[in-house]
């Protein structure tokens, strides 16, 4: 699992060395950002299910739709959502390029779902966060990136 | 491999929950102690060949009899790889403790390492014996109760009495050693 620690202790490992002064600065510099990070996980991880009920709704509009392609649709943004919570405990994209990026294309092709919805969901969760109502700037900088980063995954 | 945050996010998976504030607790923790963290790996990168040295010499005081021949370390060749065998287990003590998680301890280092040992002829006892004196060093190294001068710069300028709960968590790996190798 890639994250700020484990990405230098692998390069260290390759070339058989101990941590160096620079390996541990590395390390020091992403531990720094940290605080901002887990309070975004935190954040988040409380209010995963409004955020997720908040986003399907925007994109479903006032329209009837069929409830179970709701909950489905819902499912997979919580499922989004809850990888981007671990990308910000890892400090890393790890989380979302091993569980939620790899092979993903293929899967959403072959159930003829259009990605547009997800970007567009997710869109929404990223323009709706408020500073400082939700959480601190930092936090919410850190938690747009993610949210970016996965947009343009889907794209 | 995993660090403490990954090792979060494995065990978070398995249950297919976020991580909230109880699990964040513990990395906290980690964040907050890490200038101590820090210390304690350049405690170890810094006496490296000390460490590894005073353990073999310290195993084969015990018993003379490795470095006559027909002794395991007969010839010096033989002693050299003992030495660099010293080192390894270090290195990936030393990975362990900055990541704050044994994985990369156990998958790179530990799996394997006792029947390969056997397959060798290296006798278990004698190598446990080394792991166990460089434990005891680097331990007392970190926490500056060596006799003798401070051993190690930290970046931090942090004590050695600060060292202690890291210095417990070194010992755990070293103990893993230990075990892998019994």
């Amino acid at each position: 699992m890639k994250s700020a620690v484990t990405t230098v202790l692998t390069v260290a490992d390759a070339a058989s060395r101990f941590p160096s002064i620079s390996d541990i600065e590395a390390v020091k510099g992403s531990l720094d950002r940290a605080s901002a990070r887990m309070e975004a996980a935190e954040k988040l991880a409380a209010g995963i299910d409004k955020v997720t009920t908040d986003a399907v709704d925007a994109v479903y509009g006032k329209g009837s739709y069929e409830q179970t392609n709701k909950d489905k649709c819902a499912r997979d943004i919580h499922h989004y959502l809850r990888l981007i919570n671990y990308c910000l405990v890892t400090g890393g994209t790890g989380p979302l390029d091993e569980w939620g990026i790899a092979g993903m294309r293929e899967v959403i092709r072959v159930q003829l779902l259009p990605t547009a919805a997800y970007v567009e969901a997710f869109t929404h969760i990223r323009d709706r966060v408020c500073v400082p109502r939700d959480m601190s700037p930092q936090a919410a900088a850190e938690f747009k990136s993610l949210l970016d980063y996965l947009i343009n995954a889907l794209a | 491999m995993l660090d403490a945050f990954s090792r979060a996010v494995v065990s978070a998976d398995a249950k297919g929950a976020p991580i909230g504030t109880e699990d964040l607790a513990n990395l906290r923790k980690y964040v907050a102690d890490a200038n101590k963290r820090i210390d304690a790996t350049l405690a170890i990168t810094q006496n490296v060949s000390c460490i590894a040295a005073d353990a073999v010499a310290g195993m084969v005081c015990e018993n003379t009899g490795m470095t006559q021949p027909g002794g395991n370390c007969y010839p010096t060749r033989r002693m050299a790889a003992c030495l660099r065998d010293g080192e390894i287990i270090l290195r990936y003590v030393s990975y362990a403790l900055l990541a704050g998680d044994s994985s990369v301890l156990d998958d790179r280092c530990l799996n394997g390492l006792k029947e390969t040992y056997q397959a060798l002829g290296v006798p278990l006892s004698n190598a446990i014996r080394a792991v166990e004196i460089m434990k005891i060093a680097t331990v007392a190294i970190m926490t500056e109760t060596n006799t003798g001068r401070k051993m190690f710069e930290g970046i931090n300028s942090g004590s050695g009495a600060q060292c202690k709960e890291i210095a417990a968590e070194a010992a755990s790996y070293f103990d893993r050693v230990i075990t892998a190798l019994s």
